[in-house]
């Protein structure tokens, strides 16, 4: 913990244990946006498993996990430690005992104020409930109201319409295409850009009211290059 | 100012202890600087600026980790504090406060404090 101390012979330094469920850092109406915790290391040893996951999201974060710390206790540590990204752990606020996804904004640039987005839903019953959008609008929210970002991007594998049409609710626009960018074992795919400027992430807050989640898509799948 | 929800605990040293006549202010942190306790220095700095305390170092030294939430915090307090008349903000640093401003590229942004004393 931090603790804040006015220069003085009398002030007091003083500390608590951490909290192991974690901090909530941002609360909307259907998930909340918590830190990560050491607890969380025995989900994340579960969701490097999935081939799903791995097939649609492809998360250098999962992969860096599994791959580069061998599933080590000290990834918590080094995430924490990381000033570049800020990974928080998604809740689903009413029935649901386990988080159902992460969402981290990386390759932060805080003088250049820009950072990318990466959204995993790692449950798939608590996919197509508007969670994975809400998720993405909380910290996209925190990453201009608190990093002060200007600019977020998301790249997406061209089969993952699931994910596109997440990032346009939010007011991502797709910016290009980075041809056969991507391999996921077999074949090459290409990867999606999709970006979104502060002043489209404050319009897009200004339509929280009229926010709903269960709509049917907007889009289907990637515009025409 | 309350700072038990950021996990911070701030300390009992009247304002008038805490500065010199002439010289800054000292803002000692301790632990982690990250997410959870970041919007506690951003509410000391803030009421310092309201409180006219302008010119402020803050002491890392005893900063265990610092993460981009934590940096953004240490940017803005600079904004604030410079966008004073006479504001001014240096930073005393240790390794885990140098590495993760150099990963980030935002040492050149901060004066750092090498100076004796403090």
């Amino acid at each position: 913990m931090i603790s804040v101390e006015h220069q003085g012979p009398d002030a007091p330094s003083q500390s608590t244990p951490p909290r192991e469920r974690g901090s909530v850092i941002s609360r909307g109406t259907r998930v909340y946006l918590r830190t990560f915790t050491p607890a969380d290391l025995d989900h994340l040893s579960a969701w490097v498993d999935d081939p799903f996951l791995e097939r649609m999201v492809g998360s250098e974060f999962l992969q860096s996990y599994k791959h580069v710390w061998d599933k080590s206790p000290a990834f918590f540590e080094a995430v924490l430690t990381d000033p570049t990204q800020i990974v928080l752990v998604i809740e689903a606020h009413r029935g649901w005992t386990k988080p159902v996804g992460v969402v981290r904004l990386f390759n932060i640039h805080l003088l250049e104020g820009y950072a990318f987005l990466e959204t995993i839903i790692t449950d798939v019953r608590a996919m197509k409930r508007g969670f994975g959008v809400e998720a993405g609008k909380l910290i996209s929210y925190y990453g201009v109201d608190v990093l002060g970002l200007r600019r977020i991007e998301a790249k997406v594998y061209e089969y993952n319409v699931l994910s596109m049409n997440s990032l346009r609710r939010n007011g991502f626009r797709q910016e290009g295409i980075l041809r056969q960018a991507g391999f996921d074992g077999e074949r090459y795919w290409d990867l999606v850009i999709f970006g979104i400027l502060k002043e489209e992430i404050e319009a897009q807050r200004q339509k929280d009211k009229v926010y709903l989640p269960l709509d049917p898509p907007e889009g289907n799948g990637r515009e025409p290059s | 100012m309350s700072a038990v929800d950021a996990g911070m605990h701030e300390g009992t040293a009247t304002p008038a202890a805490d500065r010199t006549t002439t010289g800054p202010e000292r803002l000692r942190l301790a632990g982690p600087l990250t997410a959870v306790t970041a919007p506690a220095l951003r509410a000391q700095i803030r009421q310092a600026v309201a409180d006219g305390r302008t010119r402020q170092v803050i002491d890392l030294r005893a900063v265990t980790a610092l993460d981009a939430a934590g940096i953004a915090a240490l940017l803005e307090a600079r904004r604030v504090l410079e966008a004073q008349p006479s504001g001014t903000l240096a930073l005393r640093a240790n390794d885990v406060v140098c590495r993760a401003l150099k990963d980030t590229g935002t040492i050149t942004a901060f004066a750092l404090w090498t100076g004796p004393g403090m």
